[in-house]
């Protein structure tokens, strides 16, 4: 996996996107460009840190729509947009949908590439976060069925007796997988159980 | 019917009147007093008489000049002048005031003319008539007036009428015209038979005071001084005084002429103006349609150039980046300089276009095809109908159709029936959101239409549409399609909208084609 952010750039109009990609280029990005919505989709997006620089208005879907269906797919990818003309709605509409920033072309050097590190840092979080989730996951998935209702009735608050009582059980027994769960899932405390299942569940409801 | 002039022509008719002229009748003309008295004419005669008034001559000088020292009196030495002086004579010794004088009689004219002109100007020179010289020279008194007039510093005064006028100031005279005219009267009773009426035997002409106003000017007399009535002859009068009806008249036709031309001209001229007035202000109207149209493209324009600036930008700052990186990157550069220029020329496209459009210039006439329009509004078009969210499809015509005319005022024409058919379909689904415009050979020559698929335009509403300040749009001005018809009208055009509720609306627009079949159109000369 390479190191280098790579930046999408989503713009119908080829000079523009030119003069960016070369701009992004010599600024040390590894860049892609496409002239619509539609190309942008129909390309695999490999699993890289990077963001999209997007032009609002272009023929076909729009940018905002674009996002709207990055959303939808929840693919993570921060979105720096760019318009020739920027309207108020369809700036806020933007950034209430998670832009990271709203330029104005012609757009200068350091705004751009402020915004383009802003985007990318905002990506780190955003990897390490799903990165950590994704872990998690793993985790989870190494439990045992008999190690999963424990841990369900452990983040319900209940006590081993109790827990050993429902699953009839001994108590011994609970006891011990219990110790396998906090293990498996790198859990120091009750309270740390509870805080991965809240995680757990926000990841597989989104 | 004789009529005798003078006493001598009397003595020859008494004489042999009877020998010569039997039975024929005599009227005496001649002069009363020395020459004639009324006692003596013959029976069955009557006599036109006038008076010798040397007396009253003296009294018109002597009022003329107060002052005067001395009395000459000029005359000869024929039996009438010295019968003449005889009388003057008579005048002046009948004067309250005594006034030295001097008798010129007989003298020859160069030596009167000497004695007259040392005359001091404040004498007075009275001139009878002198027929003869003391030498028997005969003379033509008038010539002698006139010799001694011309010399004489004292103003010379004339007793008889045809003195006046040849240089005499005044004179106490009767009037030869009278004299004629009682002279006729007399003849036409004798000659109606009968015996002469004894009232009317003997008529006299009235003697007058008749002055001469370029003698009286010449030796500085007042013609005030002139008794009440007296006849100022020879007046200057002036023309317009003389013919003053006629030259009113004429000059009241001239002034009617002059009136009617500069009225005429006035009300060319009012024409004229109101004509630029009313072309100016089309020009106006249709510049504040460009302008109209210009704020609904603010934002494709905003865009077509910010465009091209931020590709300049963008370029101009890799181009840096690269030059900072220190690596050899010179094709690269090349490439963005020449992107650079590129983007720039294009960005100074799009403003020499909206120039033309929005501009003020000139109306011109040229030849050009129909599809130039379409092409060279294409961008712009398609820009704004990107924003817009509408298809915009263009089809052009695949031959030259070649018209005469301001490519501006046919971009303006255009521009207005697109922008129209968007505002048409905006609130349409997105099906429905298209614009066609397309060129094609028609009957009316070149055809230029625009279709939308809006809601149609409702019948009663169609008629009104090409009319100023119709609009059923909120903040139309409602003047697009007035101004559209105006410019299509002016190159020859037609302009027509087909349409109906639900339907598509198609505006089309028919300009003659410059060549037709190789002839030239009817088109307007450029």
């Amino acid at each position: 996996m390479s190191t280098t952010p790579l930046i999408h750039v989503v713009d119908d109009d080829p000079s523009v996107r030119t003069g960016l990609l070369r701009l992004l280029d010599a600024a040390g990005f590894e860049t892609r460009g496409y002239s619509s919505t539609g190309e942008f989709l129909l390309q695999p997006l490999p699993d890289r840190a990077g963001c999209l620089l997007l032009d609002l208005r272009m023929p076909g879907p729009s940018g905002l729509e674009l996002q709207e269906a990055l959303l939808r797919k929840k693919i993570v990818l921060p979105i720096v947009f760019l318009t020739g003309h920027g309207s108020v709605d369809s700036s806020v509409r933007a950034m209430k949908a998670g832009a990271v920033d709203f330029l104005t072309k012609p757009v200068k050097r350091d705004v751009l590439l402020d915004a383009i590190q802003r985007a990318l840092a905002h990506n780190a979080t955003q990897r390490a976060a799903r990165e950590q989730t994704d872990q998690l996951h793993v985790r989870f998935a190494s439990l045992t069925e008999r190690q999963r209702e424990v841990f369900d009735r452990i983040v319900a608050g209940k006590l081993n007796k109790q827990i050993a009582a429902e699953l009839a059980i001994a108590e011994r027994t609970v006891k011990r997988e219990r110790e396998q769960v906090m293990a498996k899932l790198d859990a120091h405390s009750a309270a740390d159980l509870g805080r991965l299942a809240e995680l757990l569940r926000r990841s597989t409801a989104k | 019917m004789v009529v005798a002039i003078s006493r001598t022509a009397l003595d020859f008719f008494q004489r042999h009147g009877e020998q010569l002229w039997p039975g024929a009748r005599v009227v005496f003309v001649g002069f009363l007093g020395y020459e004639f008295k009324p006692s003596a004419l013959p029976p069955g005669a009557s006599a036109v008489l006038s008076i010798l008034d040397v007396a009253g001559t003296i009294d018109i000088a002597r009022r003329l000049q107060p002052d005067a020292r001395r009395i000459v009196v000029v005359s000869g030495v024929a039996e009438v002048d010295r019968r003449a002086e005889q009388q003057a004579r008579e005048a002046l010794a009948k004067l309250d005031e005594r006034v030295p004088g001097d008798f010129l009689s007989g003298l020859p004219l160069p030596e009167l003319e000497a004695r007259v002109a040392a005359e001091p100007p404040d004498s007075i020179v009275i001139y009878l008539a002198q027929f003869r010289d003391r030498d028997g020279r005969p003379y033509e008194p008038h010539e002698v007036l006139r010799a001694i007039v011309k010399t004489s510093r004292a103003p010379v005064y004339g007793a008889a009428e045809t003195l006046l006028g040849l240089g005499a100031v005044a004179g106490s005279v009767a009037s030869y015209e009278t004299r004629g005219r009682l002279i006729g009267e007399q003849v036409r009773r004798a000659l109606a038979g009968g015996p002469p009426d004894p009232s009317h035997t003997v008529l006299a002409a009235p003697n007058r005071c008749v002055a001469d106003a370029r003698a009286l000017q010449r030796w500085s007399l007042d013609a005030g001084r002139l008794p009440s009535g007296c006849e100022i002859r020879f007046k200057d009068v002036p023309i317009w005084r003389q013919y003053w009806w006629q030259i009113a008249l004429t000059l009241a036709i001239v002034a009617g002429q002059a009136m009617l031309i500069v009225a005429l001209f006035s009300q060319r001229r009012k024409r004229r103006l109101a004509e630029q007035a009313e072309q100016a202000h089309r020009a106006e109207l249709a510049r504040a349609s460009r302008l109209a149209v210009a704020g609904e493209l603010t934002g494709t324009i905003a865009h077509e150039i910010n465009q091209p600036l931020g590709a300049i930008l963008s370029n101009a700052d890799a181009g840096d980046l690269l030059l900072d990186s220190g690596m050899d990157r010179r094709d690269e550069l090349r490439a963005i300089l020449a992107d650079i220029r590129r983007d720039d020329l294009r960005a100074s496209e799009v403003i020499q276009r909206l120039r033309d459009l929005l501009g003020k210039q000139k109306f011109e006439r040229k030849e050009f095809d129909l599809n130039e329009v379409v092409s060279d509004l294409e961008s712009i078009m398609r820009a704004e109908a990107r924003r817009r969210g509408v298809v915009l499809e263009i089809r052009r015509a695949p031959e030259t159709l070649a018209i005469m005319a301001d490519p501006i005022q046919i971009q303006q024409v255009l521009i207005n029936l697109v922008l129209n058919a968007m505002d048409a379909v905006a609130d349409e689904s997105e099906a429905r959101r298209t614009v066609v415009v397309s060129v094609a050979k028609g009957e009316g020559g070149a055809v230029l239409a625009v279709r939308d698929r809006g809601r149609g335009i409702a019948p009663e509403y169609r008629t009104k549409l090409f009319e100023s300040f119709f609009t059923t749009k909120r903040d139309g001005m409602g003047i697009g399609l007035s101004i559209t018809r105006t410019i299509v009208e002016a190159h020859g055009g037609r302009v027509w909208v087909e349409s109906g509720p639900g339907e598509d609306t198609v505006f089309q627009v028919a300009l003659p084609l410059a060549f037709a079949n190789g002839a030239p159109a009817v088109a307007a000369p450029a």
